[in-house]
């Protein structure tokens, strides 16, 4: 019994250190010859099906990108120029057709790396990502994207390549990329996430993704919802933009509402004439001076939280977003 | 699917990219995916594009590509990329044909077939017919660029699920009506549509589409329905000279206003196909080839035929009839040459 035991115990590091290996095809200048192309597709094979299935298309109200799912949570990886900004409802679609709503968290603006969490119930499908920076130049890659927008009779679309160029925070590959594609995977050919989709040179066929390592330099920051850097690729939002629409006037333990805008974004989260705003995201808002203040931090499309007394004394919570004004 | 919505991968700009330079690492170009190096890996379909793919030419310049289907000479080719042309010539391996007829179009799948004057040639072998649809991720290898004497080849891979594409922006006939007290009159031919080969003339008054009487231009839209593009309607006319029958080829929108519909993705695309919609089925492969490397075999690792190429859709996406499909387009345009 105990010797069935440690054959198991090398059995299984056996097959740990396989799953670790670099796959050989990585280190030949060019693969020779028919057999070293079968290995790179079988590997294309295997892997495609789970890569798939965490690749998601990513729709703003202004266009649509990809992103790829790295947790069972449904933690979402996508470019800056996609998520555009900290803090938007945004819709995220499955390769089944499946639609979920999601948030964005932050992003680094200066290298085109953002977060997104799916709101859905979990679990989701997700990927395992490099963590240890292993990719070579010359190492063979496969990117997916939803081209154009998502097609469900078309599904995400695959492309293989090569990493053909290494810098500070961008790999190029020869997978073409085209538009709706940004934000999607680029995998190495053991179906590890290795970089994110960014850009396209404008004459030559250069295709630009931004690396797992800069990902990981920023992780905390990104998953606590911070604009990291600032652009070219996300701006951001100027404070003083947001418009409430509300006249309110000293009142009883805070701002007593006078008017509301029509289909201003007070009036349609349900806010009444006479209502009494107690707090607005946790600061009290004892007269206009103090609302004033508040609005000119903040952006047009920011998330307001605000408490409330209606007249018959009852205490309510409600969260909106502020529209431009 | 809208490509005009989708969001745009911004241009790198060549100040950002000099600023790389010092510590990045970069791959040669005999060994990036369209390299030497890597595309001699391919040498049994490369044997197979020498023998049974064609290059079609008019002078010196690179029409198109064509696959061998018959040993006796006939050829497939991607008919709107020779549409029009005249002094047509095509290589085959080491031959030169400078007799070349268009004998019978698809105007559906957009393909023609060439009859050029040869008894020895090498045609394609298809894949197994119930091989079914390729899996995602598998190698495939089409027309290259090419010398006088030797064919080269890419290689790529299957991308995405085989479907319709369907003709975009809708069929149409090409014609611009307008109401008047005689009828719907014709009040422009669209330049290079169906409407203009018919010969149809500002002026003229439709009288009935299909055997319909046409009262409103709405009559015609609904007489047009699901009709596709490479499809035909019968158009009844008068003009001063009386009533004339002509049939009025239909074609995509997208083709007929092919500068006004450019998208960005198109912009940043190159030369792509003028026709790339209006498709019954294809399959989907990322061989960046260009507008006139389309119309050849596309094979499998062994140098079997899995289709032949139809559109360079843009820099990304690759079209091709499969072959299940191609096979049975060239058995009727064959068949049809016979019985004329």
């Amino acid at each position: 019994m105990k010797n069935s035991l440690i054959v198991m115990v090398a059995i299984f590091a056996a097959f740990g250190t396989a799953a670790m290996a670099r796959p050989f095809i990585n280190d030949k200048p060019a693969p020779e010859g028919r057999g070293d192309l079968e290995v790179i597709q079988s590997l294309l094979h295997r892997n495609l099906p789970a890569a798939r299935a965490a690749t998601v298309a990513i729709e703003l109200e202004k266009g649509s990108g990809t992103g790829v799912i790295v947790s069972e949570d449904g933690l979402v990886l996508t470019a800056a120029h996609v998520s555009t900004g900290v803090d938007l409802d945004l819709t995220v679609v499955m390769e089944d057709g499946t639609r979920h709503d999601a948030v964005s968290l932050g992003l680094v603006a200066s290298s085109d790396a953002a977060m997104i969490r799916l709101l859905g119930e979990g679990p989701f499908p997700y990927v395992e990502y490099d963590s240890e920076d292993r990719t070579r130049l010359g190492d063979w890659v496969f990117s997916l994207g939803h081209s154009g927008g998502f097609a469900e009779d078309r599904g995400p679309v695959v492309r293989l390549g090569r990493v053909v160029r290494i810098a500070q925070s961008t790999y190029q590959s020869d997978c073409m990329l085209i538009g709706g594609d940004s934000g999607g995977p680029l995998f190495d050919l053991e179906g590890r996430l290795v970089a994110i989709h960014s850009r396209v040179g404008q004459r030559l066929p250069e295709n630009m993704h931004v690396p797992m390592r800069e990902f990981l330099r920023y992780w905390d920051a990104m998953k606590n919802g911070e604009f990291v850097g600032s652009g070219p690729f996300a701006q951001m939002p100027s404070p003083g933009t947001g418009f409430l629409g509300l006249v309110g006037e000293a009142g009883d333990g805070g701002l007593e509402i006078q008017r509301l805008a029509n289909r201003g974004p007070a009036a349609k989260a349900g806010l009444e004439v006479g209502d009494v705003i107690l707090t607005i995201n946790g600061n009290e808002v004892p007269d206009r001076d103090t609302l004033r203040k508040i609005l000119d931090e903040m952006a047009a499309g920011q998330r307001i939280t605000m408490e409330i007394r209606r007249e018959s004394g009852e205490h309510e919570t409600l969260e909106f977003r502020l529209d431009e004004r | 699917m809208s490509a005009e919505r989708s969001i745009l991968l911004s241009f790198a700009t060549l100040i950002g990219l000099a600023s790389l330079s010092s510590a990045q690492q970069s791959l040669e170009s005999a060994f990036r995916t369209t390299g030497a190096e890597v595309v001699a890996a391919f040498d049994t379909p490369r044997q197979v594009l020498q023998t049974s793919s064609a290059v079609i030419e008019q002078g010196r310049t690179q029409l198109a590509y064509g696959m061998v289907v018959s040993s006796d000479g006939a050829i497939l080719t991607k008919a709107s990329e020779i549409e029009g042309k005249t002094g047509l010539t095509v290589r085959v391996d080491r031959q030169a044909f400078d007799e070349v007829e268009i004998v019978a179009v698809d105007p559906v799948w957009d393909v023609a077939l060439l009859r050029v004057d040869a008894d020895d040639l090498v045609p394609v072998e298809y894949i197994d017919e119930d091989a079914g649809d390729l899996q995602h991720g598998t190698w495939v290898v089409a027309n290259g660029a090419t010398s006088r004497l030797a064919r080269r080849a890419l290689g790529g891979v299957i991308s995405a699920n085989a479907r319709e594409i369907p003709a975009a922006g809708g069929a149409v006939l090409g014609l611009v009506m307008e109401v008047t007290d005689d009828g719907v009159r014709v009040e422009e031919v669209v330049e290079g549509s169906g409407a203009e080969r018919a010969g149809l003339e500002k002026g003229d008054i439709l009288v009935a589409i299909d055997g319909m009487v046409v009262g409103i231009p709405e009559d015609i839209i609904e007489a047009m329905g699901e009709r596709s593009a490479g499809e035909s309607i019968q158009l009844r006319y008068l003009r001063d000279d009386g009533e004339h029958d002509v049939e009025v080829p239909l074609i995509a929108r997208e083709e007929l206003f092919a500068e006004q519909m450019m998208t960005r993705n198109d912009m940043m695309s190159g030369a792509f196909s003028k026709r790339r919609s209006g498709f019954p089925r294809v399959i989907q492969h990322d061989i960046l080839s260009n507008r006139s490397t389309v119309g050849g075999p596309l094979l499998d690792l062994d140098g079997r035929c899995v289709g032949m190429n139809i559109a360079r859709a843009n820099r990304a996406e690759s079209f091709a009839i499969p072959a299940a499909e191609v096979r049975e387009i060239a058995a009727r345009l064959m068949d049809g040459e016979e019985n004329s």
